[in-house]
């Protein structure tokens, strides 16, 4: 069977419909059972007349990262599409309007700048719009009725995809889009067409036990804490993890759960920890500059042994930065980020479906260890959309928490005994004879503030060492390498969204003869230290690729390995372009004399 | 001065309140305030309000912030969490909203709650958190050995106003009010009867009761708010105050010269736990019968 492998890009202004007609589209190929990796990208501002540009990868197989070529580009504003002009691969399409509503300045149109070698696709757009639906508002249902129609896509689907998106409008409304669409598509339909962009059949989708649907990561991450049986949320609206409580506000009722939008960051995780304290499965979700308010209650939910769970997606920094940009700047807040020494479970998701597991798996071990766990995330994985095998059943236990032996006699429990495996038997307010007091003062086996030497080494032990455990957690991938095995020349070790660009750069480096693996770390805290040792010992050279400017997994790995590393830091507040981490690749792969690591 | 006609015996007393339980509310820590602080008090007034309202320990949670008041939960035998500077309320938020069926009572000091948690109180009390709130206010800071607090008064001198504090104090009945608690009272440490029956009468608010307690801090403040003053300070609530009318619980929270004991509100609204019950049911979400919304409200 052939392999389908299409990028289409739909670029305009904001209110030209462009990420409207980017959702009917992946939607759609989601429905018919493609696979899609979807990222879109827009303006901070809400009004005005910013990009807005919408990318969808279309595939028979599972893939993880955006193309950084697309196929097939629609201008729907060519002032901001010309610039993506080159983002269009040899013999790819460009679909324009032919027939701009005004005269445009010399090399205002895009067919001016079409590459030799792209096949350009002129049709009046606006003038087919208002044929079909007597209105110019249509424009980007009828390129997409055209890019349906010239690639020979089922029509039916984009006609369900565009009732169902509409059905809470008057039917009018339906009508008419359908009307637009149609009229494109007939056009595609009767187009020539040359066959280097072609859709094959879809691949069969079945997953056992499980249903295939595209979800955003903040949906992923929303699902997986409802299927881990979220009790509370509390939280406070920030970019880009804000959609996470909306989706939360109204899924949680449904199921008997509690959520309360808090006056801040400070309080939603105090609520959190408060709510773990009294039994509760409880989290809250924020973004870089929330985490910095919630550090020290983390600090406090380390000491009192408080289970909670702390989503965080990742944007520009520092400060407010930039709240609608992508990067991987909060690795050491999220890790270390608070007072004292306060070793937490930090798990970082590199793609979709990862946001639906981490998250639950949080739950678990939160229950299962007693301590805040967070799961790290960013505005890239946040924000894009892929299609994920959603279980049907949730793969999350429940009841993991250490209970009290009921022959313990009344008035011997003691919450913080030192137990074998360092995790100490836990009583929820309302048990009878188990009363204690729990505190962010250091404090010995019952409870009591103590600062003597002893009990403060004792229980710093205890509360690092307990966390161990967590790196043999059932169920969960917290570390797992791809690509060439045994020796290589090099090894990329990656963390978070930028894995995806990475595996796809590790695959083009393999296809041009290079030795090349490449590790994604999930848990970032506790580090699995064997196994990162493990793949350094296998690799030549090891390159660290992320989203942040002087490398803060680089630094996290060389202080816990003492092995050097080589960096590719980014801030561009993009994803990590493939073609640069593959550039590093081939420099490295070359006879080491020419690139020392640091 | 003590009344020589009906003399008290040690032993008598000890068994009277070895008899009426409360000591069963009390841990076998001893306090860590100083000798004759008010929040002596306070702990006779909570274990005594519990045991007179039949609440087992197992259902109180004391959640404190950080201050000398907020080493309370140490001292009690019920479940306790001693949490971090100024948020005392949102993590009783928190423990009220995972267990409905817990008692929960957060305790802290002034600076504890009008300075650095200062954002939270008004947000609790408007969601109507059933929770009781006790504000032992001294008007220092004490656990870190005397610093101006948000109460202190103008021309108090301490070791961070040595050139006598400027800024007026905050009026935290006044807040209260304002900010829609649903219970609000004050009483004195110094009468010490009159505190138990409040904290009881507090405790048994459903919703957001906020008790003020002024209480001397023996050791850092010998000027201002010592029981010699206060003593001649206080006076009982006019006893035609009607604790329905807002505006004129507001007119007696503003005279600060003579502070006065007693409830100055209450009103019964919905609390914020029967609130999220009312949402679950507009989604079609489950609930346990007891929290269905024929569920008796007002009172206990």
């Amino acid at each position: 069977m052939a392999v389908t492998d299409i990028q289409i890009s739909i670029c305009g202004s904001a209110g030209d419909g462009t990420i409207a007609a980017g959702d009917i589209l992946k939607t759609t190929m989601a429905r018919i059972g493609y696979r899609v990796i979807a990222f879109d990208l827009y303006p901070a501002e809400i009004r005005g007349f910013g990009k807005c540009i919408s990318r969808t990868r279309i595939t028979s197989d599972q893939v993880y990262s955006m193309k950084q070529q697309s196929d097939v580009l629609v201008s729907l504003d060519d002032g901001h599409t010309i610039p993506h002009v080159g983002e269009v691969r040899d013999y790819g399409a460009v679909i324009y309007d032919s027939f701009p509503i005004t005269m445009l300045p010399e090399g205002g149109h895009i067919s001016g700048h079409i590459k030799p070698g792209q096949i350009p696709y002129g049709l009046p757009i606006r003038e087919i719009s208002e044929r079909a639906t007597s209105s110019s508002r249509s424009r980007n249902i009828v390129a997409l009725g055209f890019v349906a129609g010239a690639y020979g896509l089922p029509a039916d689907a984009f006609r369900e995809t565009i009732a169902a998106k509409f059905k809470t409008k008057a039917a009018s409304v339906t009508e008419a889009n359908i009307a637009a669409f149609d009229a494109g598509y007939e056009i595609g339909a009767d187009t020539f067409r040359l066959d280097f962009v072609s859709f094959s059949e879809p691949p069969e989708t079945k997953v056992e036990g499980a249903d295939v649907v595209m979800m955003s990561g903040n949906a992923a991450v929303a699902r997986g804490c409802l299927d881990a049986g979220i009790d509370t949320y509390f939280g406070y609206p920030i970019t880009p993890a804000t959609t996470i409580m909306e989706r939360l506000a109204s899924e949680m009722p449904k199921q008997g759960a509690r959520l309360l939008q808090t006056e801040d960051e400070i309080s939603a995780i105090a609520a959190t920890i408060g709510a773990g304290y009294a039994g509760a499965r409880a989290a809250t979700a924020t973004s870089g500059p929330g985490l910095a308010l919630m550090a020290e209650m983390l600090g406090l939910g380390v000491m009192a042994e408080v289970p909670a769970v702390v989503i965080v997606s990742q944007r520009g920094g520092p400060s407010t930065g930039m709240p609608t940009k992508t990067e991987q700047s909060d690795l050491h807040l999220a890790v270390f980020g608070g007072a004292g020494d306060a070793q937490r479970i930090v798990l970082a998701p590199t793609n979709v479906e990862g946001c639906y597991r981490c998250a639950g798996k949080a739950f678990e071990m939160a229950e299962r260890y007693q301590t805040p766990v967070v799961v790290l995330m960013d505005l890239y994985l946040s924000n894009r959309l892929e299609t994920v095998n959603l279980p049907r059943v949730s793969p999350f236990a429940a009841g993991l928490s250490k209970d009290v032996e009921a022959d313990t006699p009344a008035g011997t429990y003691q919450r913080f005994a030192i137990t074998d495996d360092l995790v100490s038997p836990r009583a929820l307010p309302g048990q009878a004879d188990r009363m204690h007091t729990v505190t962010g003062l250091e404090h010995n086996e019952s409870g009591r503030p103590s600062d003597q030497a002893a009990v403060h080494i004792e229980m710093s032990r205890k509360r690092h060492e307990k966390l161990k455990a967590a790196l043999d957690h059932p169920d969960i991938t917290i570390c797992k390498r791809f690509g060439d095995e045994g020796p290589v020349d090099v090894g990329l070790l990656c963390w978070g969204s930028t894995f995806g660009e990475s595996l796809e750069a590790m695959m083009k480096a393999q296809d041009e003869g290079i030795r090349c693996s490449a590790m994604k770390v999930v848990m970032l805290s506790p580090l699995p230290l064997d196994r990162i040792l493990a793949f350094f010992e296998d690799c030549r050279e090891v390159l660290v690729p992320e989203l942040n400017y002087e490398g803060q997994f680089a630094n996290l790995v060389t202080a816990a390995t003492g092995r050097p590393v080589h960096r590719l830091n980014q801030v561009t507040g993009m994803p990590m372009r493939v073609e640069d981490i593959l550039e590093r690749i081939r420099a490295l792969a070359a006879p080491p004399s020419r690139s020392a690591a640091e | 001065m003590p009344d020589m006609r009906n003399p008290v015996y040690v032993e008598e007393k000890l068994a009277e309140i070895e008899a009426s339980g409360r000591l069963d509310y009390r841990s076998d820590s001893l306090p860590t305030w100083c000798p004759g602080c008010g929040y002596y008090a306070m702990t006779e007034g909570l274990t005594s309000a519990l045991n007179r309202l039949g609440i087992a320990q197992k259902d109180v949670v004391v959640v404190s912030g950080i201050g000398c008041a907020s080493r309370f939960p140490f001292f009690m035998r019920t479940y306790g969490f001693h949490t971090l500077h100024g948020r005392v309320l949102p993590v009783a938020t928190g423990v009220k909203l995972a267990n409905d069926s817990l008692h929960v009572i957060a305790i802290g000091g002034d600076g504890d709650g009008f300075a650095i948690g200062g954002g939270h109180i008004s947000h609790a009390a408007r969601r109507n958190l059933d929770c009781t709130y006790l504000l032992f206010d001294n008007g220092i800071y004490g656990l870190t050995k005397g610093q101006t607090s948000p109460t202190s008064v103008v021309g108090f001198r301490t070791k961070t106003s040595p050139y006598e504090n400027r800024d007026e104090p905050l009026n935290p009945l006044m807040m209260l009010l304002s900010y829609g608690a649903s219970w609000v009272g004050q009483a004195y440490a110094g009468r010490p009867h009159h505190l138990a029956d409040m904290i009881a009468a507090a405790i048994d608010h459903r919703g957001f009761s906020y008790l003020h307690i002024l209480s001397p801090c023996v050791t850092f403040d010998k000027t201002t708010k010592t029981y010699q003053n206060l003593n001649v300070q206080v006076r009982d609530l006019p006893s035609d105050h009607d604790p329905s009318d807002l505006m004129a619980a507001m007119a007696l929270a503003a005279d600060t010269n003579r502070p006065a004991l007693g409830l100055y509100f209450r009103a019964s609204r919905p609390t914020l736990d029967e609130n999220l019950d009312r949402i679950v049911e507009a989604a079609g979400g489950p609930l346990p019968p007891d929290r269905q919304r024929d569920r008796q409200s007002a009172t206990r």
